[in-house]
């Protein structure tokens, strides 16, 4: 039982940071209609804004986080500019490939620049873990799930309440008729891929120091996005999010109690059975963007 | 399109050429060691190792009046790659005597290669029994197997009182390899094996397995994988509240950069290596150990490297020295040669008994094998 | 015009291992031949079909997976205590057998995954094959998981009267690619210019539209999958039988990637597209392994697919038969890619 208790304190820390990540990519594939395989890259961006800031430039671990969010969101806004809004209306086919090539790319210049040897960031916790009864869980992974938890409210926030977020909801129901109401949809693109983006570097930025930094790290990362995606139905920020537990769930129980090779397997194998049985996801209903 | 062929093998005669004419002055020993992909820093560490030796043989004078030139080459961690590599290095460049290819499943994608053109090849790094058990005469092999280990170990396991042992191993030739030789010879002296959980080679979350050996019943965990995820698994261990014993196996610990990693974490856990970079005078062979270590802190390169890196150092030697003995640099003879070579590496004479099936049979040497342990953010040897 | 060219290169292409001694180059070139076969395979689906397969890397490695363990037998333990044994067979049949399952598999990933269509297709079939890698991994009794299968034996030839003839020099399998890709080749014309594949081409330009005239869109779809995967399975058990060891990590997502690279650089929806891409970017690592760092390359690589999709959307050998197709008026202008490939109907 203390066994199961720990599994499920382990899924609601991890499950926070899914969601981010989910969030981020529902977000860009539901409004701009983009296979984004660049989400991975964005997460190892932002955990590498975090070496780069604490180990290297030695600041302060908590200005260090706007700072990758920021990061993320500019290197966001200049992929879109760059590479998708030359190619609006182009196929879809077409976009996926170049986010591909993209992907590539600044993977392997991650891998120029920082090497292949790990990183580790230093985090201001105490190494002793914080235990209540049967169940042990470190601050700096509590501090995570907070961080999360204050992200997705206000991206909740942002998307809801804003004149930003009507717009780009607006633009997820029907892009024609947003532009004819006077809605910038250039700008509703570029804004929605910086946020997206942002969100994905900040998952990286708060997992990173978790586990360690290196250049691949952000593969396993967009394999999960897309499930989450998938199984929160698209644009479904709300989905996204019970998604990202769900995914969460899934690992720590399939790895706990049926085998841990399989763990990550998790997250494709959710996809292929959300595609055969229930295709637009689990929470068919609610299929707008918030 | 023909075009391009023809350009191709135009540069390709060109280097051919070129080779042939620079073979004359120097003697080749090809290098082959993933510099990029998953293995790149070990690769990296291994090759600068191999550098120093060449450097020092050189200085020395070389081997049979000329210099030794390393050939290296990138497998990228990837067998087919490594396969493409040797043959490059071996029908190309021409080289003798290899050295390669790190880890279990690159060298063992090089083997049908090393038969085919019947080459030689030093192997320093890799664990599978496989490699030294399947018949390839060509392979010569000078770390430990973990049966190899296992043996070495078994001294130790009595005065540590085990008991029941969980394992946690990489889900891979190199962690189930380890996991079945451990386990046999464990059981042989009544010590009860508990779980053996795995971890895929590119995991980072082992929260899940820690939990399960967290509510075992064993007071003592076996791990074994690279450093990476070994900075993993103490860190989650240690959030998880995990109290039991750690020893961690397999030659690929690098304590020093664990504790820079890990920090608090990796206190109390021991490690099974095969260098004690930190105690030159408890090596088999101090000075040259302590060589070695000035050289490689006088390039720069970072201090936790040497765990891997006395390998290419050592790999280096030992090809060198069958070249020397055998007169001449061709693989024949380079190849008988190393069977009647004995040097001191630098943990433990290099001598090559055979291993496999008969007629066909590998050179295995066998290496020392310590015990450390982590306190304070230092390494020191466990005292029992 | 067209077949004068196509009989030039398939001369110069056989010529190669008369004058090109150097072993490494001509393993360099069976193996770009290999990955050829299977991008030519990718091309059905992505290019004649519409549909973006990122998994197709697992019908390859499947297709290496059943040929390898067809010729070396196993013994493997099933649920309810039953040992299933296999004592090995010839590679001929390892490579027959790749073929059948290969397509089998195509088949049902064809049925499964039409149900869904454009980027969902695209993620189920990266997670099929990630989960086809997970299990070679993790199934060790039956694939050795990581410690690979080794020392799988290279493919006999049974000649009736000569006895066999166990392919073991790299001409001998340079030539034995080579004809395994004409026949590829050959087989994917044949159907392109086929009632079939006017059905697939129609199915990608307008899929309501083909539904409307009949067209029967899973049946097409799957019989494409089908045959795609099968070729895929070929390649890979070629590839199983050269190179004489496979590990799970030919299941890795930048194989897919780098057969995409090929078939959209050379042009999907060619014929000689995959050919020319696969020629490039499988010689390319060869040719900079010199010069630029393997990470510097793959971020050349990179750089290389985005300018081509922006640059050369249709590929080079679409754009390079656009530039030589003589001038055409009325329709037939409009598209002269596909006029160009067809060979047919040259209008006076």
């Amino acid at each position: 039982m203390s066994e199961f208790l720990q599994h499920l304190v382990n899924m609601l820390v991890l499950g926070g940071t899914y969601a981010l990540l989910g969030i981020g990519l529902t977000l860009i594939f539901g409004i701009m209609n983009v296979v984004n395989f660049t989400h991975g890259v964005l997460y190892t961006f932002g955990a590498y804004i975090m070496f780069i800031v604490v180990q290297q430039l030695g600041l302060n671990f908590f200005l260090a986080l706007p700072v990758a969010v920021l990061a993320g969101w500019l290197l966001g806004a200049a992929i879109e500019l760059t590479l998708l809004r030359p190619l609006r209306g182009s196929d879809i086919d077409t976009t996926m490939l170049v986010m591909i090539g993209a992907w590539i790319a600044m993977q392997s210049g991650a891998l120029w620049i920082w090497g292949g040897v790990a990183k580790s960031v230093a985090t201001p916790f105490p190494e002793a873990p914080l235990v209540l009864g049967p169940v042990s869980v470190s601050w700096l992974r509590l501090f995570v799930l907070a961080a999360a938890a204050m992200l997705i409210l206000v991206t909740y926030l942002l998307i809801n309440k804003t004149s930003l977020g009507r717009a780009m909801r607006a633009t997820f129901q029907d892009h024609d008729t947003a532009s004819l109401m006077g809605v910038n949809v250039d700008m509703i693109y570029t804004s929605t891929f910086a946020i997206g983006s942002s969100l994905a570097a900040a998952a990286g930025a708060l997992l990173g120091p978790v586990y360690v930094i290196f250049p691949q790290m952000g593969d396993l990362a967009a394999v999960k996005a897309f499930a989450i995606v998938i199984l929160g139905g698209l644009g479904n920020i709300t989905g996204a999010v019970i998604g990202g537990f769900i995914l969460a769930l899934a690992e720590e129980l399939g790895a706990g109690y049926v085998s841990s090779g399989y763990r990550d397997a998790m997250g494709f194998l959710i996809i292929i059975a959300v595609l055969i049985f229930r295709p637009t996801g689990l929470f068919a209903r609610a299929e707008r963007v918030g | 399109m023909t075009r391009a062929l023809g350009l191709v093998g135009t540069i390709a005669l060109a280097t051919a050429f070129v080779g042939g004419a620079v073979q004359a002055q120097t003697i080749k020993i090809g290098v082959n060691e993933p510099l990029t992909g998953a293995f790149a820093a070990s690769g990296t560490y291994v090759v600068n190792g191999a550098k120093i030796a060449a450097d020092e043989i050189n200085a020395k004078g070389g081997i049979l009046g000329k210099k030794i030139e390393l050939v290296i080459e990138d497998n990228k961690s990837n067998p087919t790659e490594a396969a493409a590599v040797a043959e490059k290095l071996i029908t190309s460049d021409k080289v003798p005597v290899l050295m390669g290819a790190w880890g279990s499943s690159l060298t063992l994608a090089v083997m049908p290669k090393l038969m085919e053109y019947e080459t030689p090849m030093v192997v320093e790094t890799s664990s599978s029994g496989k490699i030294t058990t399947t018949g390839n005469p060509f392979i010569f092999r000078i770390s430990p197997p973990s049966a190899v280990e296992a043996a070495a170990f078994k001294g130790i396991v009595d005065k540590l009182a085990l008991k029941k042992v969980d394992f946690l191993v990489i889900n891979n030739d190199w962690g189930r390899g380890t996991a079945e030789d451990f386990s046999k010879m464990m059981k042989d002296k009544g010590i009860t094996i508990g779980l053996v959980e795995t971890m895929d080679q590119g995991a980072q979350d082992m929260s899940a397995q820690l939990s399960k050996i967290k509510s075992s019943d064993s007071e003592t965990v076996i791990v074994t994988t690279a450093v990476d995820q070994l900075t993993l698994i103490f860190k989650q261990a240690a959030a998880l509240g995990l109290k039991k014993r750690i020893i961690t196996t397999g030659g690929s610990q690098n304590p020093d950069q664990i504790i820079a990693q890990a920090g608090a974490a990796a206190n109390g856990t021991m490690h099974l290596t095969t260098f004690l970079p930190w105690f030159p005078d408890k090596t088999p062979n101090p000075e040259a150990t302590n060589y070695f270590i000035t050289e490689w802190k006088k390039r720069g390169f970072e201090f936790a490297g040497c765990t891997e890196s006395f390998r290419g150092y050592d790999g280096i030697r030992t090809a060198a020295a069958a070249i020397e003995k055998a007169g001449k640099a061709e693989p024949a003879a380079i190849k008988a040669a190393l069977w009647d070579i004995n040097i001191k590496g630098l943990n433990g004479d290099i001598v090559f008994r055979k291993s496999g099936p008969e007629g066909k049979e590998s050179g295995q040497s066998q290496p020392n094998v310590y015990l450390i342990e982590i306190n304070d953010g230092k390494v020191g040897m466990k005292t029992l | 015009m067209r077949i004068i060219v196509t009989i030039l290169a398939v001369a110069a292409l056989a010529s190669v291992p008369l004058w090109l001694r150097d072993p490494y180059l001509l393993n360099a070139l069976i193996t770009t031949g290999i990955f050829v076969i299977g991008a030519m395979s990718l091309n059905l689906l992505l290019g004649f079909t519409g549909q973006l397969s990122l998994g197709h890397i697992a019908f390859f490695g499947i297709g290496a997976y059943v040929s390898a363990l067809t010729s070396l037998g196993f013994d493997i333990g099933l649920p309810g205590d039953v040992r299933l044994v296999h004592a090995p067979w010839p590679p001929i049949a390892g490579f027959v057998l790749a073929i059948l399952v290969a397509g089998l598999c195509g088949y049902f990933v064809g049925l499964l995954s039409f149900r869904v269509r454009g980027a969902y297709f695209v993620i189920v079939t990266i997670s099929f094959a990630e989960v086809v890698r997970l299990v070679a991994l993790n199934w060790v009794e039956l694939t050795q998981g990581p410690l690979a299968l080794t020392n799988i034996p290279s493919i006999a030839l049974p000649l009736p009267g000569f006895g066999e003839l166990t392919l073991r020099t790299k001409m001998q399998n340079y030539y034995l690619v080579l004809a395994v890709a004409l026949i590829a080749y050959l087989l994917i014309a044949r159907l392109v210019h086929s009632h079939f594949g006017r059905s697939m081409r129609g199915l990608m330009e307008n899929e309501t539209l083909a539904v409307s005239v009949g067209i029967d869109v899973t049946r097409t779809l799957t019989i494409a999958a089908v045959i795609s995967a099968a070729i895929a399975g070929a390649a890979g058990s070629l590839y199983a039988h050269y190179i004489r060891i496979i590990d799970p990590e030919v299941f890795a997502f930048i194989n897919t990637v780098t057969m995409v690279i090929m078939v959209i650089s050379g042009g999907k929806g060619s014929l000689a597209g995959p050919v020319v891409g696969g020629l490039i970017f499988g010689l390319l690592p060869v040719a900079l392994r010199p010069v630029m760092a393997p990470e510097a390359q793959w971020i050349a690589y990179g750089g290389v697919l985005i300018a081509i999709l922006f640059v050369l959307p249709r590929g080079i050998v679409p754009s390079l038969a656009q530039r030589f197709a003589p001038r055409r008026s009325g329709t037939a202008a409009l598209a002269p890619v596909a006029l160009a490939e067809t060979g047919a109907k040259e209008p006076a």
